[in-house]
Protein backbone atom coordinates (compact mmCIF):
# COMPACT_ATOMS: atom_id res chain seq x y z
CA UNK A 1 0.00 0.00 0.00
CA UNK A 2 2.06 2.97 -1.18
CA UNK A 3 1.03 6.15 0.56
CA UNK A 4 1.98 9.70 -0.23
CA UNK A 5 4.85 10.73 2.06
CA UNK A 6 4.68 14.40 1.15
CA UNK A 7 1.04 14.72 1.93
CA UNK A 8 1.30 12.69 5.13
CA UNK A 9 4.21 14.41 6.83
CA UNK A 10 2.59 17.71 7.86
CA UNK A 11 -0.42 15.83 9.20
CA UNK A 12 1.88 13.62 11.27
CA UNK A 13 3.71 16.64 12.60
CA UNK A 14 0.38 18.15 13.58
CA UNK A 15 -0.37 15.00 15.57
CA UNK A 16 -3.37 13.97 13.50
CA UNK A 17 -4.48 10.54 14.68
CA UNK A 18 -5.84 9.45 11.30
CA UNK A 19 -2.46 10.18 9.72
CA UNK A 20 -0.76 7.90 12.25
CA UNK A 21 -3.31 5.19 11.54
CA UNK A 22 -2.43 5.39 7.84
CA UNK A 23 1.27 5.31 8.63
CA UNK A 24 1.03 2.30 10.92
CA UNK A 25 -1.26 0.40 8.55
CA UNK A 26 1.10 0.99 5.63
CA UNK A 27 4.44 0.28 7.25
CA UNK A 28 4.10 -1.80 10.39
CA UNK A 29 4.27 -5.06 8.43
CA UNK A 30 7.65 -4.18 6.96
CA UNK A 31 8.90 -2.95 10.33
CA UNK A 32 7.82 -6.21 11.97
CA UNK A 33 9.78 -8.17 9.37
CA UNK A 34 12.93 -6.20 10.16
CA UNK A 35 12.47 -6.55 13.93
CA UNK A 36 11.73 -10.25 13.59
CA UNK A 37 15.01 -10.83 11.83
CA UNK A 38 17.06 -8.96 14.41
CA UNK A 39 15.52 -9.68 17.81
CA UNK A 40 13.35 -12.70 17.01
CA UNK A 41 9.70 -13.46 17.44
CA UNK A 42 9.65 -12.95 21.21
CA UNK A 43 10.80 -9.36 21.21
CA UNK A 44 9.65 -8.15 17.81
CA UNK A 45 6.52 -6.42 19.16
CA UNK A 46 8.49 -4.49 21.75
CA UNK A 47 11.17 -3.53 19.25
CA UNK A 48 8.53 -2.16 16.88
CA UNK A 49 6.97 -0.19 19.73
CA UNK A 50 10.38 1.28 20.54
CA UNK A 51 10.77 2.12 16.88
CA UNK A 52 7.42 3.93 16.65
CA UNK A 53 8.28 6.08 19.65
CA UNK A 54 11.67 6.88 18.14
CA UNK A 55 9.90 7.76 14.89
CA UNK A 56 7.58 10.18 16.63
CA UNK A 57 10.52 11.79 18.45
CA UNK A 58 12.53 12.33 15.29
CA UNK A 59 9.70 13.09 12.88
CA UNK A 60 10.47 16.81 12.86
CA UNK A 61 14.01 16.02 11.75
CA UNK A 62 12.97 13.82 8.81
CA UNK A 63 14.64 15.44 5.81
CA UNK A 64 12.99 13.51 3.04
CA UNK A 65 16.38 12.50 1.66
CA UNK A 66 15.24 8.89 1.66
CA UNK A 67 11.69 7.63 1.34
CA UNK A 68 9.64 7.48 4.51
CA UNK A 69 9.70 3.69 4.26
CA UNK A 70 13.49 3.49 4.11
CA UNK A 71 13.73 5.91 7.03
CA UNK A 72 11.24 3.92 9.12
CA UNK A 73 13.01 0.64 8.41
CA UNK A 74 16.40 2.12 9.32
CA UNK A 75 15.02 3.37 12.64
CA UNK A 76 13.48 -0.03 13.26
CA UNK A 77 16.76 -1.80 12.56
CA UNK A 78 18.59 0.58 14.90
CA UNK A 79 16.16 0.28 17.79
CA UNK A 80 16.05 -3.49 17.38
CA UNK A 81 19.83 -3.69 17.43
CA UNK A 82 19.93 -1.49 20.53
CA UNK A 83 17.57 -3.92 22.20
CA UNK A 84 19.79 -6.79 21.30
CA UNK A 85 22.24 -6.67 24.17
CA UNK A 86 24.13 -9.74 23.13
CA UNK A 87 27.19 -10.30 21.10
CA UNK A 88 26.58 -10.19 17.43
CA UNK A 89 24.42 -13.14 16.53
CA UNK A 90 25.71 -15.65 14.06
CA UNK A 91 23.61 -15.98 10.96
CA UNK A 92 21.83 -19.30 11.07
CA UNK A 93 21.75 -20.86 7.65
CA UNK A 94 20.81 -24.23 9.11
CA UNK A 95 17.71 -25.69 7.69
CA UNK A 96 14.57 -26.31 9.63
CA UNK A 97 12.26 -28.70 7.80
CA UNK A 98 9.28 -27.09 6.05
CA UNK A 99 5.85 -28.78 5.81
CA UNK A 100 6.31 -29.74 2.15
CA UNK A 101 10.08 -29.89 2.01
CA UNK A 102 12.01 -28.09 -0.69
CA UNK A 103 13.28 -28.93 -4.17
CA UNK A 104 16.04 -31.14 -2.84
CA UNK A 105 18.63 -33.56 -4.12
CA UNK A 106 16.07 -36.38 -4.18
CA UNK A 107 14.41 -34.72 -7.17
CA UNK A 108 17.50 -35.29 -9.34
CA UNK A 109 19.39 -38.24 -10.79
CA UNK A 110 23.09 -38.59 -10.10
CA UNK A 111 23.87 -36.86 -13.42
CA UNK A 112 21.84 -33.84 -12.28
CA UNK A 113 18.83 -34.39 -14.56
CA UNK A 114 15.32 -34.19 -13.14
CA UNK A 115 14.05 -37.52 -11.80
CA UNK A 116 10.80 -36.01 -10.76
CA UNK A 117 10.29 -32.96 -12.94
CA UNK A 118 7.70 -30.28 -12.14
CA UNK A 119 4.24 -31.00 -13.56
CA UNK A 120 1.88 -28.43 -15.03
CA UNK A 121 -0.21 -26.55 -12.46
CA UNK A 122 -3.94 -26.04 -12.77
CA UNK A 123 -3.74 -22.34 -12.12
CA UNK A 124 -1.33 -19.91 -13.66
CA UNK A 125 -2.17 -16.62 -12.00
CA UNK A 126 -1.52 -15.56 -8.40
CA UNK A 127 -5.12 -14.37 -8.08
CA UNK A 128 -6.49 -17.79 -9.06
CA UNK A 129 -4.11 -19.59 -6.72
CA UNK A 130 -4.86 -17.30 -3.79
CA UNK A 131 -8.60 -17.62 -4.26
CA UNK A 132 -8.37 -20.98 -2.47
CA UNK A 133 -8.52 -20.09 1.23
CA UNK A 134 -7.06 -23.49 2.06
CA UNK A 135 -3.96 -22.62 0.07
CA UNK A 136 -3.61 -19.27 1.83
CA UNK A 137 -3.68 -21.02 5.19
CA UNK A 138 -1.25 -23.59 3.90
CA UNK A 139 1.17 -20.86 2.80
CA UNK A 140 0.89 -19.21 6.22
CA UNK A 141 1.90 -22.51 7.76
CA UNK A 142 4.93 -22.79 5.53
CA UNK A 143 5.96 -19.18 6.20
CA UNK A 144 5.73 -19.70 9.95
CA UNK A 145 7.91 -22.81 9.67
CA UNK A 146 10.77 -20.69 8.32
CA UNK A 147 13.44 -19.40 10.68
CA UNK A 148 12.86 -15.80 11.77
CA UNK A 149 15.68 -14.55 9.59
CA UNK A 150 14.60 -16.55 6.54
CA UNK A 151 11.02 -15.43 6.96
CA UNK A 152 12.03 -11.78 7.23
CA UNK A 153 14.36 -11.86 4.25
CA UNK A 154 11.62 -13.42 2.13
CA UNK A 155 8.95 -10.93 3.19
CA UNK A 156 11.24 -7.92 2.81
CA UNK A 157 12.17 -9.03 -0.67
CA UNK A 158 8.89 -10.31 -2.08
CA UNK A 159 6.21 -8.46 -0.20
CA UNK A 160 8.04 -5.21 0.52
CA UNK A 161 10.02 -5.20 -2.71
CA UNK A 162 13.36 -4.25 -1.10
CA UNK A 163 16.59 -4.62 -3.06
CA UNK A 164 19.01 -7.28 -1.82
CA UNK A 165 21.51 -4.55 -0.84
CA UNK A 166 18.92 -2.81 1.32
CA UNK A 167 18.19 -6.07 3.14
CA UNK A 168 21.93 -6.62 3.77
CA UNK A 169 22.26 -3.14 5.25
CA UNK A 170 19.18 -3.30 7.44
CA UNK A 171 19.91 -6.72 8.86
CA UNK A 172 23.72 -6.55 8.88
CA UNK A 173 24.16 -9.74 6.91
CA UNK A 174 26.27 -10.40 3.86
CA UNK A 175 24.89 -10.45 0.34
CA UNK A 176 25.78 -14.11 -0.04
CA UNK A 177 23.85 -14.96 3.12
CA UNK A 178 20.83 -13.01 1.91
CA UNK A 179 20.96 -14.89 -1.39
CA UNK A 180 21.14 -18.28 0.35
CA UNK A 181 18.35 -17.46 2.81
CA UNK A 182 16.12 -16.15 0.05
CA UNK A 183 16.67 -19.08 -2.27
CA UNK A 184 15.96 -21.69 0.40
CA UNK A 185 12.85 -19.88 1.57
CA UNK A 186 11.55 -19.58 -2.00
CA UNK A 187 12.04 -23.28 -2.69
CA UNK A 188 10.06 -24.18 0.43
CA UNK A 189 7.17 -21.98 -0.65
CA UNK A 190 7.46 -23.43 -4.16
CA UNK A 191 7.21 -26.95 -2.67
CA UNK A 192 4.03 -25.99 -0.83
CA UNK A 193 2.39 -24.60 -3.98
CA UNK A 194 3.48 -27.64 -5.95
CA UNK A 195 2.14 -30.02 -3.31
CA UNK A 196 -1.15 -28.16 -3.23
CA UNK A 197 -1.44 -28.17 -7.01
CA UNK A 198 -0.73 -31.90 -7.16
CA UNK A 199 -2.88 -33.10 -4.29
CA UNK A 200 -5.45 -30.32 -3.80
CA UNK A 201 -4.68 -30.29 -0.09
CA UNK A 202 -2.21 -28.91 2.37
CA UNK B 1 26.79 -27.72 -19.78
CA UNK B 2 24.76 -26.84 -16.69
CA UNK B 3 22.74 -29.68 -15.14
CA UNK B 4 19.09 -29.27 -14.15
CA UNK B 5 20.12 -29.53 -10.52
CA UNK B 6 22.64 -26.72 -10.95
CA UNK B 7 20.06 -24.65 -12.77
CA UNK B 8 17.66 -24.96 -9.86
CA UNK B 9 20.47 -23.95 -7.51
CA UNK B 10 21.09 -20.78 -9.58
CA UNK B 11 17.44 -19.97 -10.20
CA UNK B 12 17.01 -17.34 -7.48
CA UNK B 13 20.20 -15.56 -8.45
CA UNK B 14 19.03 -15.67 -12.06
CA UNK B 15 15.70 -14.05 -11.18
CA UNK B 16 17.41 -11.45 -8.97
CA UNK B 17 20.02 -10.54 -11.59
CA UNK B 18 22.84 -11.74 -9.34
CA UNK B 19 24.62 -14.00 -11.84
CA UNK B 20 27.84 -13.04 -13.55
CA UNK B 21 27.56 -12.55 -17.29
CA UNK B 22 28.83 -16.01 -18.26
CA UNK B 23 26.74 -17.72 -15.58
CA UNK B 24 23.67 -15.95 -16.93
CA UNK B 25 24.52 -17.15 -20.41
CA UNK B 26 24.74 -20.78 -19.35
CA UNK B 27 21.40 -20.51 -17.53
CA UNK B 28 19.77 -19.04 -20.64
CA UNK B 29 21.35 -21.69 -22.87
CA UNK B 30 20.06 -24.44 -20.58
CA UNK B 31 16.56 -22.95 -20.47
CA UNK B 32 16.48 -22.72 -24.26
CA UNK B 33 16.91 -26.49 -24.44
CA UNK B 34 15.14 -27.82 -21.34
CA UNK B 35 11.37 -27.69 -21.04
CA UNK B 36 11.36 -29.08 -17.50
CA UNK B 37 13.57 -26.28 -16.26
CA UNK B 38 11.60 -23.66 -18.19
CA UNK B 39 8.52 -24.90 -16.39
CA UNK B 40 10.33 -24.82 -13.06
CA UNK B 41 11.46 -21.22 -13.54
CA UNK B 42 7.98 -20.19 -14.69
CA UNK B 43 6.46 -21.78 -11.60
CA UNK B 44 9.08 -20.21 -9.35
CA UNK B 45 8.23 -16.77 -10.78
CA UNK B 46 4.56 -17.50 -10.15
CA UNK B 47 5.44 -18.49 -6.58
CA UNK B 48 7.06 -15.10 -6.04
CA UNK B 49 4.04 -13.30 -7.47
CA UNK B 50 1.82 -15.26 -5.11
CA UNK B 51 3.94 -14.06 -2.19
CA UNK B 52 3.71 -10.45 -3.43
CA UNK B 53 -0.05 -10.63 -3.58
CA UNK B 54 -0.73 -12.41 -0.31
CA UNK B 55 -2.77 -10.08 1.86
CA UNK B 56 -0.81 -8.50 4.71
CA UNK B 57 -2.08 -9.27 8.18
CA UNK B 58 -3.96 -6.29 9.58
CA UNK B 59 -2.60 -4.42 12.57
CA UNK B 60 -4.96 -5.60 15.29
CA UNK B 61 -4.84 -2.58 17.61
CA UNK B 62 -4.39 0.04 14.92
CA UNK B 63 -6.57 2.73 16.51
CA UNK B 64 -4.96 2.38 19.92
CA UNK B 65 -1.45 2.54 18.46
CA UNK B 66 -2.33 5.55 16.29
CA UNK B 67 -3.89 7.39 19.25
CA UNK B 68 -0.80 6.75 21.37
CA UNK B 69 1.53 8.01 18.64
CA UNK B 70 -0.58 11.08 17.85
CA UNK B 71 -0.52 11.86 21.56
CA UNK B 72 3.24 11.47 21.77
CA UNK B 73 3.66 13.67 18.69
CA UNK B 74 1.71 16.50 20.31
CA UNK B 75 3.81 16.39 23.48
CA UNK B 76 7.44 16.35 22.40
CA UNK B 77 9.74 15.71 25.34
Amino acid sequence: MPINDVELLPRLLAGEQKAFAELVAAYQGAMMAVAYAIVGRRYADEAVQDAWLAVVRSLAGFQGRSSLKTWLLTITANTAKARLRQNRRTVQLDEQPAPHGSVGAERFASDGHWLNAPQAWHEDSPEALLSASELRECLDKTLSSLSELQNSVLLLRERQGLELEAICNLLDISLSNVRVLLHRARLKVFATLEHFEETGQC
Amino acid sequence: MLSCKALVASSSDYLDGQLRFTEGLSVRAHLAMCGNCRRFVRQLRLTLRVLQQMPEPLVSDLDAVAAQLADAAKKPD
